[in-house]
């Protein structure tokens, strides 16, 4: 056990680093996806590693880990050169990745996995328990276990690889709030063993709050290495976006809804199995209303009964002051309820051009033999331009970034034409620039009239963009803020089933 | 660990549910027919278990590979190759050659197979169009080692398979054992196993099995190489029933077909990673003695066709009914 004093970090002349990369570089092609990057690590050190979307982080990491092979560049781990050709030799050489997915296999149940990659299923029992997880069922099979704790049981497993350097490609992204908390104090007790961790996130917050060093990547280069502090996040943010102007401080505005605005979308003591426990909601024209909650809180199944995706057990949806009966969700985009869901790809056609993918709802309404009409054309082309969709990798939509994707899913609904947009966490794991270019997007669209209904896990954003936030608790609404109210500590609280119900739902 | 004390039972039923409705169906088809004929007995057991014994191995093999996220068509080019290699190679030589020889095959055909799974993974070229080109080259080569049908096999060998030398009989302990014995072994070593999870992993996600450091190569290789050790195994036992070798191209083909047939029924889903070897075999004989219940209840034989494949679609659709059901409940 090579457990080095918990020592603060400092930068030692003496020794090697833990995990050195020099000049490493990746193209596809004619795309460089990373020109020229350094990465140092040294023991017990929390790292940061930065970026907007495209800059070159995943294909960084898929290179140290093992999974891709890099084109240039030296990689050393505590001074010994390394070149992992698969994801094992990584493991052996001591560097431990969890990335986005889940690298879980969904038919085999959680101690068929364990066995699968020579684990000790004890140690992985044991960091379970320290991140809330004791009572897994290793019998559960994965396809069964839902997203957060694939993701945790991911981190568990890594955790009992006992590796030098674990590395978190967006751990956070889809974790609640106390998870997340789990996850930060694992990190630091990995920190004071004296190993290390290298940290990938969108969420500048946590790493003012937990990160030592950061390592700032845009276009495929090193810009920045620097140790945040809590004064310099704007700093960071220049460092991430170059000269592009931070678009994403928006001003914490009010946005009055016109009394007398039509109530588009209502629910009355909705009902679904265990999951919604009586919802009443109302949402009127022109709204941004926030939906807060921790994760399975029946947030999903809610946008599921809304989306016509399932049917209610109970109470009713009023559109327009009608009733839905939905047997699909065709039903409710005729209605002109249309969702957003949170997995872009469930919602993509991802082997099909972004123009087909952009109108695939106006399929049902093409009359004629031959392809789409001339304004539908129209429609189509305004929605690219609307949402600046980078359409250079048009041919398929599963090529597209992240954040060009949702892009497309978004644009569908323009194309299409809606009243009530309902949003999945449409933000999950895309940068800030193209979080803020979704986000303006959600507000323009609710003063041109639209309704829109927003659920995303990133508690901060919420008085941001919200024009009033639902807190969810145990399938019910528990509280109803204003924005201004609507801090990351009050919905916390909120969502914890810790405040004051008012007296909603059941 | 379950939640409540009732969830075991009801977790057992959603998991293996198929494969005990499978097992079920088969049990109550065998009742049946003891009923539409004068008299069941010893004769007719061994008769079902050695003559479903070509169809049982050719479905081992091709769910293995399936579970594994591919499929293979070339197994019925396989049976007759090696129906016509065994049948060809082992007439009138002793008991003792002729076990060697069948040894043989079998590994050669591993290597064969094993060979066309590294091809695959080698060219990124789909399984089901590699695999149906090996098929029509391993019915050439049976047509080659044997023109016509004949050759023969030895009297002990037969016995092997069938019970009886001369391949007619009433023990049905030989050909019981050849159909549970590799079955449990098969079904055991993809669970129990790394190899066999791999197995099973890699059909499931290749991605992520990658991703959490399994060889995703080997295992498909692997998988290739047991499917054609498995094909061989049924081109020996119909060497074994017929006494001889049969290279006609329609005999593999329509064997190719049943076995898939046989998986589908059996609970293996052909997008990979779901399902087990137990239930194919018992979907196997199913698809076996219908016939004998056809002719027995006095239906054209041209016709036993046409309920096959009505079983088969029936199947299915109760199937997904429930499975919609079950995610309505949820």
């Amino acid at each position: 056990m090579p457990d080095a004093a918990p020592g603060p970090g400092n930068p030692v002349t003496g020794p090697p680093p833990l995990l050195s990369a020099r000049g490493v570089a990746k193209r596809y092609g004619s795309v460089v996806a990373l020109r020229s990057a350094d990465l140092v690590v040294q023991p017990g050190e929390i790292h940061a590693l930065l970026g907007a979307n495209g800059a070159g982080k995943s294909t960084l990491v898929k290179i140290l880990a093992g999974v891709i092979a890099g084109d240039a560049g030296e990689i050393a781990v505590n001074g010994a050169p390394v070149r992992p050709r698969a994801p094992s030799d990584a493991m052996a050489a001591g560097l431990a990745t969890v990335f986005q997915d889940p690298a879980l296999i969904p038919d085999l149940d959680v101690g068929q996995n364990l066995r699968l990659t020579r684990v000790d299923e004890a140690a992985v029992r044991e960091w379970l328990g320290r991140i809330g997880l004791g009572d897994l069922d290793f019998d559960a099979k994965v396809r069964e276990l839902p997203l957060p704790v694939l993701r945790l049981l991911d981190l568990a497993r890594a955790l009992a690889h006992d590796p030098q350097l674990l590395m978190l490609d967006e751990i956070t992204a889809a974790l609640p709030a106390d998870q997340a908390e789990h996850v930060f104090a694992v990190m630091r007790e990995w920190k004071a063993r004296g190993r290390s961790v290298l940290f990938i996130t969108h969420r500048l917050a946590e790493v003012m709050r937990i990160c030592d060093m950061a390592t700032v990547l845009r276009d495929g280069g090193n810009v920045a290495t620097v140790a945040p502090s809590a004064g310099d996040q704007q700093d960071l943010v220049a460092a991430m976006l170059g000269d592009v102007v931070d678009e994403a401080a928006a001003e914490t505005a009010t946005h009055a809804v016109p009394p007398g605005a039509p109530v588009v979308l209502e629910t009355r003591d909705l009902r679904s199995t265990d999951r919604v426990n009586g919802v009443s909601l109302r949402l009127q024209a022109g709204e941004i209303l926030g939906i807060a909650a921790l994760e399975g809180q029946g947030q999903d199944r809610l946008f599921d009964l809304l989306a016509g995706d399932r049917r209610p057990d109970g109470g009713e949806i009023l559109v327009n002051g009608q009733t839905l009966h939905a047997r699909s969700p065709y039903d409710a985009i005729r209605q002109g309820v249309v969702l957003v869901p949170a997995d872009r790809l469930m919602a993509l056609l991802p082997q099909r051009s972004v123009r087909e993918n952009l109108a695939a709802p106006l399929y049902n309404t093409v009359g004629r033999w031959f392809g789409l009409a001339r304004d539908e054309k129209e429609r189509v082309q305004r929605a690219i331009d609307r949402l600046s969709i980078d359409t250079r990798a048009q041919r398929q939509a599963r090529r597209l970034s992240g954040g060009n994707q949702q892009k497309v899913v978004v644009g569908r609904w323009l194309a299409a034409g809606f009243r009530t947009l309902l949003c999945f966490d449409p933000t999950r794991g895309i940068d800030i620039q193209t979080k803020a270019q979704i986000y303006d997007l959600l507000r323009e669209l609710a003063d041109e009239g639209a309704a829109v209904l927003l659920y995303t896990s990133e508690l901060q954003e919420i008085p941001l963009v919200c024009d009033r936030v639902l807190v969810l608790y145990g399938g019910a609404v528990v509280d109803e803020m204003a924005p201004l109210a609507a801090t990351e500590e009050a919905l916390l609280t909120a969502a914890h089933g810790l405040a004051r119900p008012v007296g909603r739902g059941g | 660990m379950f939640a409540t004390p009732a969830a075991p039972a009801r977790l057992w039923l959603r998991r293996h549910g198929w494969t005990a409705g499978v097992w079920l169906l088969l049990v109550v088809l065998v009742a049946w027919y003891a009923t539409l004929i004068p008299k069941f007995g010893s004769f007719q057991v061994t008769s079902i278990a050695k003559n479903s014994l070509p169809i049982v191995f050719l479905s081992i093999g091709q769910a293995v590979v399936v579970i594994g996220g591919g499929i293979d068509l070339g197994v019925g080019g396989m049976l007759i190759m090696t129906n016509a290699a065994a049948a060809q190679l082992m007439d009138g030589q002793s008991l003792g050659v002729v076990l060697l020889i069948a040894v043989g095959v079998l590994a050669a055909t591993a290597l064969l197979n094993g060979l066309v799974g590294w091809i695959i993974n080698v060219s990124k070229v789909p399984d089901i169009v590699v695999t149906l080109a090996t098929g029509f080259i391993y019915s050439g080569f049976a047509l080659m080692i044997l023109p016509s049908p004949g050759g023969g096999t030895a009297g002990g060998f037969r016995y092997l398979f069938t019970g009886s030398d001369s391949g007619i009989g009433t023990n049905f302990w030989p050909a019981v054992v050849m159909v549970t014995l590799p079955t449990a072994l098969v079904a055991q070593w993809l669970i129990r196993t790394r190899t066999g999870l791999s197995i099973y992993a890699t059909g499931s996600d290749r991605n992520a099995s990658f991703l959490s450091g399994v060889r995703t190569f080997r295992a498909k290789v692997v998988a290739y190489a047991v499917g054609g050790a498995f094909a061989a195994l049924a081109g020996l036992a119909t060497t074994a029933l017929t006494g001889s070798g049969d290279p006609r191209f329609s005999i593999g083909a329509n064997a190719m077909l049943n076995s898939v047939a046989a998986i589908v029924l059996g609970g293996i889903a052909l997008t990979g990673g779901i399902g087990s070897v137990v239930g194919a075999v018992a979907a196997a004989i199913i698809l076996f003695t219908l016939n004998p219940i056809l002719t027995a209840i006095g239906f054209d034989p041209n016709t036993s066709q046409v309920i096959k494949g009505g079983l088969i679609v029936a199947v299915m659709m109760v199937a997904g009914l429930l499975e919609l059901r079950r995610r309505r409940r949820e």
